[in-house]
């Protein structure tokens, strides 16, 4: 089998550039739940990363520390070469590190307009309250979705009565507002009907060959993982297992090294 | 709907039921107060005269500002179950220094509202810190706080307040040409307000649907306003707890549509999660949402003492908040508030605060008893919630 054992993520991608992310060895327990033992990452300017493993491998957890949401008690974590202390989501967004969260994190009493600006809203003075440039607002996110080729979508309808695949999208706009250099998408394809998961398959790579970094995670092997990626993390029981080039490997090899021939081994911890 | 910009989209003609459950769902509430308003016109000569409209807005004011405070709490999906009783602490203590030491109403009344701020910013910080559900915390504190208006009460159980000069803000009406002037005022400041969104708009280059956008609101404004001084001049005038009532009404409709605050409370009242997320300070919003209810609830504590001339065991509603407690969320969530948060507008807590007025009032002019007004008023939240539901089972569209 051309599984290789869990070693640094191979530099020979692009031996050039220094990864704009940059994870090793990272510890994260949940009380008594060890849920990383160790586990690494790293993105390049302009690659896309895929992360698999069995459910309960730590994938979300993974991303979920790399975007702040959850502290690691010990690991390494660098932004362009030089650690850096993520703690708090601003952390990461500061840093230019935006996540597509795998329940989306929308809300849906409120439009478009308001999702893609939550918590980064565009306001006039303190003493008018702090009112929203709504005007102002409205063109930009109009100027994103255009460039996502979503021209159409409605800027007043609440998301929650839109579809799951219009979700997706305003998600994934959200996070490419405000010119990121890594995006973080957990799971961006699950919900979706085959042709809005191709749709947004195509967007990633777009958002790849505009030099972003972006780390997914994907249980879609087949379709997904080998055909749009550049390279695959195996991860399970909270370590990395494997690394793959996807253009050299099959769908076949990536799931018989998430499943490690340990068929049967309680992977939910 | 009247123009498209090139580059927009074609603006989707929506359908009845899209717009029920959007800007139209204060369309049954609306509805429904006018065939009670036909009913007790029908059952009571004295109903629609001005002299009974105007009682009728009075009465309803307290339990309008009550349920306008207790919004933003709900809003945020927490219940604050402590605000009649914060509503008869605050005025008994703003009695007790008045009437034994000697304060000026115009210190001991933003004293009072502060209390009541305090208290209710206590509760938040009990609730987000130590994670107790909000409607257990309050629940206890206003047992608590009951138990201290108690304490602080004198031994004859009330402080009056006749010729403190407090007795004024329920005495006080705005009348002739002065009340034309502030209705100007308030529909001018409406108008600035649209205008304003419309000069933005046209700046960015966007579309300006202006009769939905500026003809209909400021038209709508102006002729409600118009209505209601008309009748109220007919009477006695503006009573100044009702202009107090419009403008907390006001301020609070800008502060709710207008500014990221407002907006952080229906995000964090819909997925809280997701607000944290995008670096949204939940436990400081619920903080500031808890701290106007509370200060809310004491100004509306304040009128009540001054329409009732002094205060006691009764004031707050009396011991665990009775009514006016009951009232209060009744209010809010007649007017289309959900307990569940992030769904409700301002309109609710003036709505919601007529429905019930007129159900007591109308009762009341048919000397009907008082358990006949519960019954009626019980049924009456129950039926507004499921004309909701229904609505958006009819529709298949959830409104937010
Ligand atoms: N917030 C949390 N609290 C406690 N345990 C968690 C939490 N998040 C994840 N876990 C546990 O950590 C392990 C890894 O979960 P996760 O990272 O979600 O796996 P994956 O995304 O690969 O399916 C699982 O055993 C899961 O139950
Ligand atoms: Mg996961």
């Amino acid at each position: 089998m051309g599984v290789e054992t869990a070693q640094r993520p191979n530099t020979e991608v692009r031996p050039s550039d220094t990864p704009l992310v940059s994870m090793r060895n990272i510890q994260k327990h949940f009380g008594s739940l060890h849920a990383l033992r160790g586990a690494s990452v790293e993105v390049h300017p302009g690659e896309v990363v895929a992360l698999v493993g069995d459910n309960g491998a730590g994938k979300s957890t993974l991303v979920k520390v790399m975007a702040g949401v959850h502290a690691m008690d010990s690991g390494e974590y660098l932004f362009e070469g030089k650690p850096v202390h993520v703690s708090k989501p601003t952390d990461a967004t500061e840093l230019g590190i935006q996540t597509v969260y795998q329940d989306l994190s929308l809300c849906h009493n409120l439009d478009a307009v308001q999702n893609l600006f939550l918590g980064r809203e565009l306001t006039g003075p303190r003493w008018g309250g702090r009112r929203i440039r709504r005007a102002e607002s409205e063109v930009r996110a109009r100027e994103v979705l255009t460039r996502m080729r979503l021209g159409g979508m409605s800027l007043t309808r609440p998301v929650g009565a839109m579809s799951g695949g219009q979700r997706q999208n305003i998600a994934i706009a959200r996070s490419i507002l405000w010119t990121p250099k890594v995006v973080i998408l957990d799971e961006p394809t699950a919900a979706l009907s085959h042709s809005a998961a191709e749709s947004v398959s195509k967007l990633i790579r777009t958002l790849a060959d505009q030099g972003l970094g972006i780390v997914v995670v994907s249980h879609d092997i087949h379709h997904f993982v080998v055909n749009s990626t550049d390279r695959i993390e195996v991860m399970r029981l909270g370590a990395n297992v494997a690394s793959f080039k996807s253009s050299e490997v099959t769908g076949e090899q990536v799931v018989n090294a998430m499943v490690g021939g340990n068929v049967g081994v309680n992977l939910a911890g | 709907m009247a123009h498209v910009a090139p580059d927009a989209p074609a603006v989707r003609r929506r359908s009845f039921s899209e717009l029920l459950t959007s800007e139209f769902r204060a369309l049954p509430i609306v509805l429904g107060l006018v065939v009670l308003w036909i009913f007790f016109a029908a059952q009571s000569d004295v109903f629609l005269t001005p002299r009974n409209l105007s009682n009728l807005l009075v009465q309803s004011t307290v339990v309008g500002i009550m349920a306008l405070g207790l919004m933003f709490v709900l809003l945020v999906a927490e219940i604050d179950l402590s605000v009649a009783a914060i509503n008869g602490l605050t005025s008994v203590f703003m009695a007790k220094i008045i009437v034994e030491y000697g304060f000026s109403p115009w210190i001991a009344i933003p004293i009072a509202v502060l209390l009541g701020a305090g208290i209710g910013s206590l509760s938040a910080r009990w609730v987000t810190y130590v994670g107790v559900p909000s409607f257990v915390v309050t629940l206890g504190l206003g047992l608590a706080l009951n138990g201290l208006q108690l304490i602080l009460l004198p031994e004859t159980a009330r402080y009056s307040l006749s010729g403190t000069g407090l007795e004024r803000i329920a005495l006080t009406s705005i009348s002739g040409p002065w009340a034309w002037l502030v209705l100007a005022i308030g529909i001018g400041a409406f108008a600035a307000l649209v205008l304003s969104n419309v000069a933005s708009r046209r700046k960015a280059g966007l579309e300006i649907p202006f009769l939905q956008g500026v003809v209909l609101p400021i038209g709508a404004a102006a002729a409600f306003g118009i209505l209601v001084v008309a009748i109220l001049t007919a009477h006695q005038g503006i009573p100044l707890v009702v202009l107090i009532f419009a403008i907390l009404l006001g301020i609070g409709g800008y502060v709710l549509q207008e500014t990221q605050f407002g907006l952080f409370l229906y995000a964090v009242g819909n997925n809280a999660e997701a607000a944290r997320r995008n670096g949204v300070n939940v436990a400081g919003l619920k903080m500031a949402a808890f701290a106007i209810a509370g200060g809310v609830a004491a100004l509306a504590g304040i009128i009540a003492a001054s329409r009732t001339l002094g205060v006691g065991v009764f004031s707050g509603g009396g011991v665990g908040g009775g009514t006016l407690l009951l009232e209060s969320i009744a209010a809010a969530v007649i007017g289309g508030v959900s307990l569940f948060g992030g769904r409700g507008a301002i309109y609710a807590a003036l709505l919601g605060a007529l429905v019930i007025g007129t159900v007591s009032n109308g009762l009341n002019l048919m000397g009907v008893e008082n358990e006949i007004r519960l019954i009626v008023t019980g049924f009456l939240l129950v039926l507004a919630v499921s004309i909701d539901r229904l609505i958006e089972k009819a529709t298949g569209q959830q409104s937010f």
